[in-house]
């Protein structure tokens, strides 16, 4: 028992000293980083000072026929003093200067356009962070990589284009994202070509930060998302087809009509009536009646839904039998679709309520109160 | 005859000394996988905006459900909060489970509400809905109050789980504080994998926080010491426990107080079972058992910082209630899905989240209150054994000080939410001190939980609710 015992005594007091210590190391830690954290912000402001100094300062005209290094030239003056003084620090504290004023930049970039902005963008190459950066885009850890394809973009540099583009396919999806994000800021709508045509299995995840890209284009990426409706891959069918609906340009609707008929995907055809449905073009109006007989029931349920929006009154006679339906949710689908074709779908609905089914009768009056009809009435 | 007891008690304390190890060991490898997993997490968070999924219209709709029985304290408070979150499209849906106190005359008064003709579709079992409204200001459109005919909070939910429109239910209390981006956060783990069923969030404690207009403004603690002393249980349970479990797919347990569902698999399931005072951990559980027995991939996921506040108990007696209950259930959703405890089919949790549940949660309590009982046993008969004795004190004490030690400072390391330094300093000190009292009356509690359980005891406890309209508790 003793020597049993003194091991156990000794495994625990070490235990607890472990505990201790790690105690100890996280209240350093936390005093390290709070005067680190002082630091930075006392050169941030010191080199947001100089930044601003080197942004606003006048350059002497140039004749027109001079070359464009003379520009560079100019710029080079401006920011030569700030790399003398970064070049005659310690290694430890250059990093330290480097990292407050690549930050300083960074944040400058972000709102400033024109000659500042050719300024910022050359600071950013003369002083070696674009290759540094670009360096970073090889390491093993996937938090770097998306790091500085973010910085990257932020830095303006068209240099990192084709890193850029590399790290799209990364196996890990933040450094997709991050990728996606700048090569849109350095390329602009054309990036989005390739970046459709890389996706592969979107996420929702992904999907939803690449829908607020698309949207800032508006109907500049309508043709992209109209070639993407070509793709092998669903998530990216899905997603362009989404993005078509919420963008809004009726150019789309051939290209889905084509889809619907020629996929055997019944996920796309749903999604697809939907677009259909919201871009609200009469030339649907055929292919989405057909699809009411589909034997899937999302596409019928997605074709009641887009015909209500697309025919209006004509709409009224197809969808009216679906009331009658055994199934609520085909019942409730239908009963919307009246709702939205207008006044003689309304009257459909209130006739409806008087209906011996009581299902039918009660989903009748339901969607009469959710499209208001029944207040009005009142 | 004294010398059987004298060996038996020796025994049994050599075997809890034992236990006690292997617990710390555990633990041990708990708290480093969670040390693992949050740091991950944090470095994925750092490229995760969030704004994205208020402005995309891609972003899925949700219903919360709150329940509320007898809350006229605090449910008009509790909904405008909910009705501001940062997200979406987004429905509340309040279930007022049949009140005895003006719980739904507030409600409707408050926001207008008209009886709606909406058709209740009974897809899980439930008492009889006796009406649903709706709002008639258009600021509140996305409001809608279930009256029902009382049965309990799991039967309120199932109630509302059928009412809801959207693909996506958050199922919360009704006095839980949601952070502004909580949903947001909740959300993103469905978006980001599409076998994800289930996501739970962090449950903090509010007592000594400040609250304004149903947001907590400020952090703090009370000055009192029982909800201080959960605060480091909610660490231990939340930032290392379920951080851990989770990196294994083995999460038995998503707070009631907090989380999101996948409504398909929630229906397919049957809903919450209503005749179990621990709905919450039974309804992960059958999804766990469900989803293996299908051989359906699926993932159930805890996310360390979507925040939902709670009030929690400030007295021994409601704390004990508590305990008990939380016991009760545990015991009870372990009995109902025995056939998967060591059962390979299962994978980690037959072989591994069950085990540790059983074995630490579950008799944990039972096997170090009787160890207390022995050590007086025999120091009455005065054949204690010093070293062991010595032994039995050090191992029994360190083991909770590590753990919870361990678990205020991976709050520390992560997220911070005790900004000011005196509240660290006063969390370590708790950390130590609740060894001291408070841990041997909490599985004492406990004990008396697997007690009350085998005797037919099935009651909820009650919890008078003070509401956080006060500014600092």
């Amino acid at each position: 028992m003793p020597l049993q015992f003194l091991i156990l005594i000794v495994l625990a007091v070490a235990a607890a000293i472990l505990s201790v210590l790690t105690a100890i190391v996280v209240v350093i830690r936390k005093t390290i980083d709070r005067n680190r954290a002082k630091t930075q912000a006392r050169l941030y402001q010191i080199y947001a000072a100089r930044c601003s100094e080197l942004l606003l300062t006048d350059l002497p005209p140039l004749p027109v026929d001079s070359k464009p290094s003379s520009l560079f030239l100019q710029y080079e003056s401006l920011i030569e003093p700030t790399k003398r003084s970064l070049a005659g620090m310690v290694a430890t504290r250059r990093r330290v200067h480097r990292e407050a004023l690549q930050q300083v930049l960074v944040d400058f970039a972000q709102d400033i356009s024109g000659d500042s902005s050719r300024r910022l963008v050359y600071f950013f190459y003369t002083l070696g962070f674009v290759d540094e950066e670009l360096r970073l885009t090889k390491s093993r850890r996937w938090w770097i990589r998306a790091n500085a394809a973010r910085t990257l973009g932020l830095l303006g540099a068209k240099k990192a284009i084709a890193a850029l583009t590399a790290l799209l396919e990364d196996p890990h999806p933040d450094v997709r994202h991050q990728a996606m994000q700048s090569l849109v800021k350095l390329v602009g709508p054309d990036a989005l070509r390739t970046i459709l045509r890389i996706s592969r299995n979107l996420s929702r995840w992904s999907a939803i930060e690449l829908s607020v890209v698309v949207s800032s284009f508006k109907g500049t990426a309508v043709p992209y998302l109209i070639e993407a409706l070509r793709s092998r891959d669903q998530s990216v069918v899905l997603f362009a087809a989404e993005m078509l609906a919420e963008i809004g340009l009726v150019t789309a609707v051939e290209p889905l009509m084509h889809l619907i008929r020629t996929t055997i995907d019944t996920t796309i055809q749903a999604q697809s009536l939907k677009t259909l449905g919201r871009l609200g073009d009469e030339r649907a109006r055929n292919l989405v009646a057909d699809l009411l007989k589909s034997k899937v029931q999302p596409v019928r349920l997605s074709a009641m839904e887009a015909l209500g929006k697309i025919s209006g009154s004509e709409a009224v006679e197809m969808l009216k039998p679906w009331l009658a339906s055994r199934l609520q949710e085909e019942k409730l689908v239908a009963a919307r679709a009246l709702a939205t074709t207008g006044v003689e779908g309304i009257a459909v609905l209130r006739a409806a309520r008087a209906e011996n089914d009581e299902l039918t009768a009660a989903i009748a009056d339901q969607v009469l109160e959710e499209f208001g009809a029944q207040r009005e009435e009142a | 005859m004294e010398a059987l007891v004298d060996l038996i008690l020796n025994s049994y304390l050599v075997f809890v000394v034992l236990y006690f190890i292997g617990v710390n060991l555990t633990y041990t490898v708990l708290l480093a996988i969670s040390v693992r997993e949050i740091i991950n997490h944090m470095r994925h968070d750092r490229f995760s905006n969030y704004r994205l999924i208020v402005q995309s219209e891609l972003t899925p709709p949700v219903s919360i459900l709150a329940p509320a029985y007898n809350e006229e304290a605090t449910v008009i408070q509790s909904v405008k909060s909910l009705l501001k979150l940062g997200y979406g499209k987004y429905e509340v849906v309040v279930i007022n489970d049949g009140s005895k106190d003006q719980t739904l005359a507030q409600l409707t008064a408050e926001f207008e509400m008209y009886r709606s003709r909406q058709v209740y579709n009974p897809r899980i079992e439930a008492k009889p809905v006796r009406g649903i409204y709706k709002s008639r200001l258009p600021e509140y459109k996305n409001l809608v109050v279930v009256d029902k005919e009382n049965g309990g909070k799991a039967d309120a939910l199932n109630v509302g789980i059928n009412v809801a429109r959207y693909e996506y239910v958050c199922c919360i209390d009704a006095d839980s504080i949601l952070e502004d981006d909580a949903l947001q956060k909740v959300m993103k783990s469905f978006l980001e994998d599409e076998h994800v069923i289930a996501v739970g969030g962090i449950v903090r404690i509010a007592n000594g926080c400040e609250v304004v207009n149903g947001r907590v403004v400020k952090v703090g603690l009370s000055n009192q010491l029982i909800p201080v002393f959960q605060v480091i249980e909610y660490f231990r349970a939340f930032l290392s426990g379920r951080m851990s479990w989770q990196a294994v797919n083995g999460l038995l347990i998503i707070s009631g107080a907090f989380g999101l569902f996948k409504r398909a698999a929630v229906l397919e399931v049957g809903g919450y079972k209503h005749d179990t005072v621990g709905e919450d951990m039974e309804l992960i559980v059958r999804l766990h058992r469900f989803k293996r027995e299908k051989r359906q991939p699926y993932r159930i996921v805890f996310v360390p910082d979507p925040v939902c506040w709670t009030e929690a108990p400030d007295t021994v007696k409601v704390l004990s209630r508590q305990r008990n209950r939380w016991h009760r259930g545990l015991l009870d959703t372990m009995l109902i899905h025995r056939k998967m405890f060591l059962n390979p089919q299962y994978g980690v949790i037959g072989m591994a989240a069950m085990p540790y549940f059983v074995f630490v949660e579950l008799l944990g309590p039972v096997i170090e209150f009787f160890g207390y009982l022995a050590m007086v046993v025999l120091l009455i008969m005065g054949s204690l054994n010093l070293q062991l004795g010595i032994l039995f004190f050090i191992v029994a004490l360190f083991y909770g000080v590590m753990y919870s030690v361990g678990a205020v400072l991976l709050e520390e390391l992560s997220f911070q939410r005790y900004p000011n330094p005196r509240d660290l300093a006063l969390l370590l000190s708790f950390g130590v001190l609740e060894n001291f009292g408070y841990r041997q009356l909490t599985a004492w509690w406990r004990v008396k939980g697997i007690w009350d359980y085998f005797r037919g005891k099935n009651a909820w406890g009650s919890m008078q609710r003070k509401g956080f309209s006060t500014s600092k508790k």
